[in-house]
């Protein structure tokens, strides 16, 4: 009679299984067949055993092999794949840490030290509440409240730039001071309107520096009486006309 | 006298910007003046009507509103949104600061001086609070519609009136919000399609406002009711200004006509109580638009377009009848602007942003003259200059490093030889500066002496290069010697500022001119007045010559004749004959007869030493070339007008 390997318990299984949740299926399959099949692999070891290494002894009868030591086996197979997992594991974590903490330290040479961030934060919320006129950096107060609102890196950075640790330089947005110039613009075009746009009654220099002349006892002609801007085109085609003339009536009175 | 050869030189094109803003301070009797290029002047009322100080303007600083505050500060504010505050000891720009309103159009003090408002175009009105260093923003008042183009605060600062486009609002100070809005008719000679634009407010202290508009109307509203009292027509065009006095019983009004109105409070009978505001007497006096009023209390100050600056003292509120009651009017500048390098025959023209060089042509016998022009960059014998705190004359481009301590100068002057450069800073010290082969090498500086810089720095220079002589400070004239490098000798101080400075060649008397047009000279090796000067304040100027508008600008000597002193002013120039006698009150000033028509008896007898000649006028500028030429920069008055903005039409009978 063949002596049945008694069933191992679930637990070590179970608690393998816990710890490696990652491969239960494998293991569980292995083990199905140590435990599904213990006959048949207890028999198929030797058999194999016997089938490898005993090419020249045909007839001799199968080794014995205790179940103990075949248990033994199976344990050890199970513990070296454990262990393999294990390490796996273990590997790729390590892996995995070493990549967080380069791009903490990547993000971390982006940012600038806590110091100045602290005292940043601080400013701004002081400077919010402070009258507009007080700040000289025109624009910086609407840049304050912008990144009041999203804390980013970079704004941070270009708060920095503009509320200056060192005042020697000012920064201004362009998109505001296209703003300010438009603004300057129509003002000026209101007043030019106003004053001398249509409607208003003015009168050009020449008229009023004649109107002197005209009531004089003797009569005068006006401050400029000729007008040079009158007829330039007729005046530069005539020009061109007579040198073309003069050239031709050179070339006919040589022959 | 002798025959001299005049190249008479009118090319200097010299076109002053139209004045934009003029702010009265009572305490000091000084005027603020503000120009359309952003040039601030300040004119000593007192000192002759004298301009004591200058701050050179720049486009982006466009000023549209002036005013004075408490303790002598004076703040503009412009187009390009920013109040600037103007340090008058320093002759600089102390701060600006930007209101965050857009462009302002309109700056009004507070009857206290330390508050400060502010109209700005997004139509808030902007109360600022006048710290000892900065101001500081309060609060906004009340957003209204359109833009706020003129302020006025009530006497008690209870109360403002503020003049926009169509309407005129009056807010309460203390709420910050409007409590009444009065709606101004448009009809402008029975149209009313263009917006009446509100250009003045003046609130009185019995609560009625004042007002005046485009359409060319003067009206009352009473400010508790928020209704209209009473309407005066005043002009066909805009009115563009309103000034009202101290005791707030008379007012002027600006039109753009050139007519300046002045209304009164007078009693409706001889001896009622009852009292309405009449408009009393108008004045013609510009040619284009009036742009501002001021109401001192002897005088009506306007200024418009055509850069003159009147001021009409009134004949009720003078007292004493004698010439301090005439009107003045101040057209050209109070500073030289030409300089002129005799040896090379160079004259150097100074304007607000470039310089010209230009040679004189030589004479034929007509005495015509034509000049040509250069490239500028060389630099002749003496180059008094005054520039702004921008930029530095042509000098920077060649020069590549200058000295830290030249920040900005207030003048320079070259040396005789033209080895040595001398500046004035606005700090007070003078500098001297070695010139070499594109490098400067700094040699000595003298700091200034207790006391500020108050008023223009002066420099003038000996011929013989030993002496130096700056004036501006209130402590007098200094002289410093070049060779030891130290002061010299200090000619007493006079309470009115110096217009001209000049060292004579041979003899190294100190010429100084003020603006009272008293004429001292000082012996420098002897370090005293000398005989001539002491005699001639013993008798006394001819009355002719103390009652001339305009100062001195420049003196000149003759090389071969030390005796002989060449001065000009606007209208007249004068050499003086140290040689002759002075004339007193009673003998003609300007003598009329030319000298070779007289006889030998009437000659003797009416010769004085001061021989005035009138016929080369507007004169910017004049002087001695050489033994037997002379060069007059003349500006006649119609070459300016030619180039100034259109002015209104008048309707004239028969044309």
């Amino acid at each position: 009679m063949v002596q049945l390997r008694p069933r191992a318990s679930r637990a070590p299984a179970s608690a393998s299984a816990m710890v490696d949740e990652g491969q239960p299926a494998s293991e569980e399959a292995e083990h199905g067949l140590l435990l599904g099949q213990p006959s048949s692999g207890a028999a198929a070891e030797p058999l194999e055993e016997d089938g490898d290494g005993d090419d020249d002894l045909d007839d001799e009868a199968p080794e014995e092999l205790t179940f103990a030591s075949a248990q033994a086996e199976a344990r050890a197979e199970e513990r070296r794949v454990r262990e393999t997992a294990r390490r796996d594991k273990t590997l790729l974590k390590e892996k995995r840490k070493r990549r967080e903490e380069l791009f903490i330290e990547q993000k971390k040479r982006k940012l600038l030290p806590d110091t100045v961030l602290q005292k940043l934060t601080t400013a701004s919320q002081t400077n919010i509440k402070k009258s507009p006129g007080k700040l000289k950096e025109d624009k910086s107060q609407k840049k304050n409240e912008e990144c009041e609102k999203g804390n980013e890196s970079k704004k941070v950075k270009e708060k920095i730039q503009s509320i200056g640790q060192n005042k020697s330089y000012l920064a201004r947005r362009l998109k505001d001071q296209d703003l300010r110039d438009s603004r300057q613009q129509a003002a000026k075009a209101f007043i030019q309107n106003s004053l001398y746009g249509p409607g208003t009654n003015r009168t050009t220099v020449n008229k009023f520096l004649s109107l002197n002349n005209k009531r004089l006892p003797v009569k005068k002609a006006a401050a400029q009486f000729l007008n040079n801007g009158w007829g330039t085109q007729k005046k530069q085609n005539a020009k061109r006309f007579k040198r073309r003339w003069m050239v031709r009536k050179m070339k006919t009175s040589k022959k | 006298m002798g025959e001299f050869k005049v190249h008479r030189v009118r090319f200097f094109n010299y076109v002053p910007s139209g004045i934009r803003c003029v702010a009265y301070n009572n305490q000091s009797n000084r005027l603020a003046v503000s120009r359309t290029d952003g040039t601030v002047e300040i004119y000593n009322l007192s000192a002759n009507y004298f301009q004591e100080k200058f701050f050179p303007g720049h486009e982006s600083r466009a000023t549209e509103a002036l005013c004075w505050a408490k303790g002598q500060r004076l703040f503009s504010a412009g187009l390009n949104g920013e109040i600037i505050e103007y340090d008058l000891q320093a002759l600089d720009i102390k701060y600006s600061m930007d209101a965050f309103g857009g462009p302002i159009w309109s700056m009004a003090a507070s009857p206290s001086g330390s508050q400060l408002l502010v109209g700005c175009e997004d139509g808030s009105v902007k109360l600022f609070q006048i710290n000892p260093d900065k101001i500081q923003f309060e609060r906004n008042f009340d957003r209204q519609k359109s833009r706020i183009l003129s302020l006025s605060w009530h006497p008690s600062g209870t109360h403002i009136a503020a003049g926009s486009i169509d309407y005129i609002s009056v807010f309460d100070i203390k709420s910050g919000s409007a409590v009444h809005k009065m709606l101004v008719d448009r009809q402008y000679m029975g149209v009313s399609k263009r917006k009446c634009i509100i250009w003045g407010v003046a609130f009185l202290s019995d609560g009625t406002v004042i007002s005046v508009d485009s359409a060319g109307k003067v009206q009352f509203w009473d400010s508790a009711t928020g209704t209209l009292v009473k309407t005066h027509l005043v002009a066909n065009a805009d009115v563009q200004s309103i000034a009202v006095s101290d005791q707030e019983d008379s007012f002027v009004v600006g039109t753009a006509e050139g007519t300046v109105f002045h209304f009164q409070l007078v009693s409706v009978t001889s001896n009622s109580s009852e009292k309405q505001w009449v408009r009393t007497k108008p004045f013609q006096h510009h040619t284009h638009d009036v742009r501002t009023v001021a109401h001192s209390p002897t005088a009506l100050i306007s200024g418009g377009t055509d850069t003159h600056l009147v001021i009409r003292p009134l004949m009720e509120k003078v007292e004493v009848k004698n010439y301090d009651a005439a009107l003045r009017k101040i057209t050209f500048p109070h500073r030289r602007l030409i300089s002129c390098s005799k040896k090379r025959q160079l004259l150097l023209f100074q304007f607000s942003h470039h310089l010209d060089l230009w040679r004189l042509g030589s004479t034929v016998a007509t005495g015509k003259t034509s000049g040509k022009f250069l490239v500028p960059g060389k630099h002749g014998d003496t180059l008094p200059l005054s520039k702004d705190a921008d930029h530095l004359l042509q000098l920077k481009t060649k020069v590549s490093k200058m000295p830290a301590c030249l920040r900005s100068a207030v003048q320079i002057m070259f040396s005789e030889d033209s080895t040595k450069l001398f500046v004035a800073s606005n700090q007070g010290s003078l500098h001297i500066l070695r010139l070499l082969e594109g490098s400067f090498k700094h040699l000595h500086t003298f700091q200034a002496q207790s006391g500020t810089v108050e008023s223009m720095c002066l420099l003038a220079v000996s011929p013989d290069g030993n002496w130096l002589a700056a004036s501006g400070t209130s402590a007098g004239v200094h002289v410093y010697s070049v060779k030891r490098l130290k002061l010299h000798c200090t000619v007493p101080a006079y309470n009115f500022p110096v217009t001209a400075l000049a060292i004579a060649p041979k003899t190294n008397n100190l010429v100084i001119a003020h603006s009272d047009q008293q004429i001292f000279e000082y012996s420098i090796p002897d370090k005293q007045y000398t005989e001539w000067s002491r005699a001639i304040q013993k008798q006394g100027f001819h009355h002719h010559w103390l009652q001339r508008d305009t100062p001195i600008t420049h003196i000149g000597f003759h090389p071969k004749r030390p005796a002989h002193i060449l001065l000009h002013d606007a209208y007249m120039f004068c050499i003086i004959d140290k040689s002759l006698p002075l004339p007193n009150d009673k003998t003609l000033l300007y003598n009329p007869l030319p000298p070779t028509n007289e006889s030998d008896v009437i000659r003797r007898r009416t010769a004085h030493a001061f021989k005035i000649s009138k016929k080369y006028k507007p004169l910017l500028f004049m002087d001695l070339l050489d033994e037997g030429t002379l060069v007059a920069v003349e500006r006649p008055l119609d070459d300016i007008i030619a180039q100034l903005p259109p002015p209104i039409k008048k309707k004239k009978f028969g044309t």
